[in-house]
């Protein structure tokens, strides 16, 4: 039993817990009380998950750029499948910004009085399926948490969700099965492919940087390659695979676009380092224009449609597809700057867009409704609210001193100097989207918490209370502290990033040099 | 001619341990009957205490059986104890005993008679018992008319309803109609070799030694006829008709009951036929044959898999959603037996045996006595009413559209990957084109499977609904399924190495039966 292990699990434990709770302590209480005790019994779960994720990142040697803390156990033996877990510099900052943030989103769902139970049961199941997805170090194993994620956010939109919440839950489901049944059928063509006996990622990715090409041709190589960043792709996600994204985050509750937007999301660009840069990097640097490109269209455009959005929570929605189209630039630049850019960009986001579906939340919490032109002049009877959400806004549209900026200045840099082809052109239009992202959150901001206070009900709003101050204090910290201290961050990932990278440098010279023969 | 008897019973074989299992589910079918005369008071809870007792006995006496397996004859072979016939049994007195414990609940809140209808779960195991152990046509015959003939009664049990007459008379006619054919096949395949027993069959179609002139034309009819009076009996495309009126009129369980059980057994007896009996590579005529019917059960498997699941996305009624849907899952093994390998299909009709009766065990329960509430739009909102009910059947619903870590998934995972490695074996394409059209109807299928969660989960609830009871039989049945499921799902080891076990010799199998 290592910490992983534990972390992993921690959720799943307490969701049982809870389960038993309601089913044989429950006593006769009255529900609002037995509500609360399972909105402190989920708080203290996630807390202690948090903590126990701590050691993992003490014990972390960051000049190692392999697999850390490895837990191997047979498990499916007649598949060569294994329980095989450990971090290395590409997931261990996102076990920590997972366990950061449910604490975070339980806070969040304080207000949720449906199925609080339930509710919470979910979440659970929830982390412990995000958590099993960066650790993984078998694919079979992946593909398990891959999947295991998509069942309690389907249950979280479904039945918490708003209005059209079934049209969105069904739409995530649908879209998200698709990517990643394609995803399995690219995982079993690689165990055959390596030999039929392991789906162990480390080796398979050993074995594949070795004799990639004599096992198998480059048509097949491609094939593989979109199977895998398809499923990825949609998850990012990016344009034109975005449209159930927006629908989705408007309909989830709180809690559950926050973890969308700040871990969901972050599974399908790790992914895309995990499996298809060092799988396949000569497809990936062949195809690495077309997914610029892509990358380019969504940041212009999500930053374009934010811009003219009624309701700020399918503003804060578009703004993501701008941002993640700015981690995919980074990734798929091949430069070490670009690469560590784009993981940071992943945490950055993860924090201050976590932190702005919140900040929706509050208002709409006391206003029930999330349209941009019922607000205005919120800086009077909301100052403390005002300030966090002006931080906070300044984070996502990459302000120096604070986290957004690092991801895309080293996005950008990375980008400007990769030797994709047009990759100075897709740095100008990226730089473009830089931008059109101040324009529509500070008019987004103008708008909600400046000028006069048109609709009287404004003027009453409560400030924050403790509890909302906790769930967001923490944030603006750390978007602050990832701000002005980036190097803390950017060590861990280092040794693993530059490893990432040299995999996909080597193997496209080669192909070079193929060529030129 | 004098015959020596002791030599002639020497070499018939009169292993009784062989037939333990049929044996002891049909004696128990016996005294059950006579339970139901004795104690006309209590007749439901004796007869069923009965009935629970003897299947469990026969379970144990299959896992008793268990290491002995191997491909011994027993009866002159007519009888055989190989995986095959352990692996389906198993499933066969699983669904049985599942079965059995609903029906504690379902007799009792219908008011029907009570001890028959153990009786007649106890004499269709013993008939579905026979038909995996069977290594002749002869059994075949007879243990699929003892499986049948007992599960039409079953189907029209609720007499005064006229769906389940309807139901029953359906299913009756048509499946007399198909066991014509079966016989009829059986004939033709008989006067062509000159044998009924498989073994024997085989080795006549690998010498080439038929019974006569021309005899390769009515060796085909006959594979032919077989062909199509297996395939009704697991409702494959195009002979899938009939599946979704019968299982909409039986009763609840007796619907998971034919759908699972029986239908696993006429699985077990459909694959020895043709993949001991007419697969005989190397020869010529082997080869044809062989060729022959599996082009043709590889252009069914794919229209059983499509048209299931097709169909299934437009269907307002539960029951038809499921029936669509172990039509489809029919298509999914017959792609398993393609491959010629047991153990991922067995493994798979396990799989889809406990989802398919924890599933209609949920439904039952929501259909309240006498069916009335069959409809997906009845399910309105009572997702978090009745959680326990509801998760369970999401869940279900969830492991049959494939989604991990539920036992769904691993089933379908094996069958694909068998599916594929026999065809890197054989290397012919044909395999590997059918794992694809049974991905693409995997991903189908997931739209279906979430509808009635979405109607459960996400309506509104309709006014006027009463939480059902559930009885501790029924939550003994799910609470098996259930843990089944994921077990499966996730420990998948065990039962596979048991269902996998490479076959001992005679000699090892007769020293472990000592």
């Amino acid at each position: 039993m290592n910490w992983i292990t534990i972390t992993t699990f921690l959720p799943l434990l307490g969701a049982v817990a809870l389960l038993l709770h309601g089913m044989f302590w429950s006593g006769k209480r009255e529900q609002e009380r037995l509500d609360n005790e399972y909105r402190w019994l989920t708080l203290l779960i996630t807390l202690v998950t948090f903590v126990a994720s701590i050691p993992i990142l003490l014990n972390f040697n960051s000049a190692q750029a392999g697999p850390q803390m490895v837990t191997k156990l047979s498990w499916i033996t007649s598949l060569g499948v294994s329980y095989h877990t450990g971090v290395d510099g590409l997931s261990i900052w996102l076990v920590l910004l997972t366990t950061f943030l449910m604490p975070i989103s339980i806070l969040a769902s304080w207000h949720v009085h449906k199925r609080v139970r339930e509710y919470m049961i979910f979440l659970l199941i929830l982390e412990t399926g995000m958590l099993g997805v960066f650790v993984s170090l078998d694919m079979f194993l992946f593909y398990l948490f891959f999947e295991i994620t998509l069942i309690p956010m389907y249950f979280l939109i479904g039945v918490w969700g708003g209005e059209r919440r079934i049209y969105a839950a069904v739409k995530f489901f649908i879209y998200t099965v698709v990517g990643s049944l394609l995803m399995l059928v690219a995982i079993i063509a690689v165990y055959y492919i390596n030999g039929g006996t392991t789906f162990d990622i480390v080796e398979i990715t050993n074995n594949f940087s070795a004799n990639r090409n004599t096992l198998m041709s480059v048509p097949v190589q491609r094939m593989l390659w979109f199977a895998f960043a398809l499923a990825f792709l949609i998850k990012v996600p990016l344009w034109p695979l975005h449209t159930w994204l927006p629908d989705a985050h408007v309909e989830a509750p709180t809690a559950g676009s926050i973890i969308l937007a700040g871990v969901l999301l972050k599974m399908g660009t790790y992914g895309l380092m995990r499996f298809n840069l060092p799988l396949f990097p000569e497809i990936s640097r062949e195809a690495a224009p077309i997914v610029m490109t892509l990358a380019v269209i969504g940041i212009i455009y999500g930053a374009l449609v934010a811009m003219v959005q009624p309701d700020m929570k399918k503003l804060v929605a578009y703004s993501s597809v701008s941002h993640l189209g700015f981690v995919v630039l980074g990734i798929f630049s091949f430069t070490e700057l670009g690469l560590q850019g784009a993981l940071y960009q992943m945490l950055a986001h993860g924090i201050s867009t976590g932190a702005l579906f919140y900040c929706v939340g509050i208002v709409y919490e006391r206003r029930h409704t999330r349209l941009i032109d019922d607000y205005g002049g919120l800086a009077t009877p909301m100052p403390q609210y005002s300030t966090i959400f002006i931080i906070v806004s300044l984070a996502s549209l990459g302000l120096p001193l604070l986290n957004g900026f690092i991801g895309e200045f080293l996005i950008l840099i990375g980008t400007f100097t990769s030797d994709v082809p047009y990759a100075k052109l897709f740095t100008v239009l990226a730089g473009v989207g830089v931008i059109l992202s101040a324009v529509y959150l500070l008019w987004m901001l103008q708008r909600v918490l400046f000028g006069e206070t048109t609709n009287e009900e404004n003027a009453e709003l409560e400030d924050l209370d403790r509890r909302e101050l906790f769930g967001l204090v923490p944030l603006v910290i750390l978007a602050v502290v990832m701000g002005v201290q980036p190097m803390r961050f950017l060590n861990e990932t280092k040794a693993t990033i530059s490893a990432i990278k040299q995999q996909v440098e080597i193997k496209g010279a080669a192909k070079v040099e193929r060529a030129a023969k | 001619m004098q015959v020596d008897t002791s030599s002639l019973l020497n070499s018939l074989n009169l292993d009784y341990r062989a037939i333990l299992p049929e044996t002891i589910a049909a004696v128990t079918g016996v005294v059950c009957m006579l339970t139901d005369a004795l104690f006309s008071k209590n007749a439901r809870k004796a007869c069923s205490t009965v009935a629970i007792i003897g299947l469990v006995l026969t379970l144990l006496s299959l896992f008793w059986l268990w290491p002995s397996a191997s491909a011994t004859n027993a009866y002159g072979g007519m009888v055989v104890n190989d995986q095959l016939r352990l692996s389906f049994s198993f499933i066969t007195v699983l669904a049985s005993l599942v079965a059995v414990l609903l029906a504690i609940q379902f007799v009792r809140d219908e008011g029907l008679p009570q001890g028959e209808f153990f009786t007649l779960i106890l004499f269709a195991t013993a008939g579905g018992l026979l038909l995996c152990a069977a290594n002749d046509l002869v059994t075949i015959f007879l243990g699929l008319e003892i499986a049948s003939i007992t599960t039409y009664v079953l189907a029209g049990y609720r007499r005064g309803d006229a769906r389940a007459a309807e139901s029953s008379l359906k299913y009756f006619l048509l499946g007399a109609f198909s066991t014509a054919f079966l016989l009829y096949g059986m004939a033709l395949v008989y006067g062509a070799t000159g044998k009924t027993n498989l073994t024997a069959i085989q080795q006549v179609i690998a010498s080439d030694t038929l019974a006569f002139e021309g005899a390769r034309g009515v060796l085909l009819v006959g594979a032919a006829m077989l062909l199509v009076g297996f395939g009704f009996k697991i409702a494959s495309a195009p002979f899938h008709l009939w599946t979704p009126d019968v299982y909409e009129g039986a009763p609840t369980l007796v619907t998971g009951f034919m759908a699972t059980g029986p239908k696993a057994a006429v699985f077990a007896a459909f694959l020895r036929v043709f993949t001991i009996g007419f697969t005989a590579p190397g020869a010529a005529l082997g080869d044809g044959l062989h060729h022959t019917w599996f082009t043709t059960l590889a252009v069914i498997a794919v229209l059983t898999m499509t048209i299931g699941n097709v169909i299934a996305i437009a269907q307002k009624n539960i029951k038809r959603l499921l029936a669509y849907s172990s039509i489809a899952h029919a298509g999914y093994a017959l792609l398993g037996f393609l491959t010629g390998e047991f153990a991922s299909v067995a493994f798979y009709m396990l799989t889809y045996t406990l989802m398919t009766l924890g599933a209609f065990a949920v439904i039952q329960m929501f259909a309240r006595p006498g069916d009335e509430k069959t409809e997906i739009n009845d399910l309105a909102g009572i997702g978090f009413e009745s959680p326990g009910l509801s998760f369970s059947l999401a869940i279900f619903l969830l492991s049959m559209a494939g989604v991990p870590p539920m036992a769904g998934f691993i089933g379908k995972f094996f069958l694909f990957k068998s599916a594929w490695d026999a065809s890197n074996q054989s290397g012919s394409g044909i395999l590997k084109w059918l794992v694809v059209a049974a991905v693409l109807n995997s991903i189908v299928s997931v739209y279906y499977y979430l509808y009635p969660i979405v109607v459960m989960f996400f309506r509104p609830l309709a006014p006027g609904y009463r939480k059902p009871q559930v009885g501790f039989a029924v939550t003994a049945v799910l609470l098996l399924t259930l843990l089944g499921t994921f077990y499966l799902g996730l420990l998948p080891n065990r039962v596979l190495n048991a269902f996998n076990m490479p076959v001992k010799t005679v000699q090892q199998a007769q020293a472990a039966l000592k």
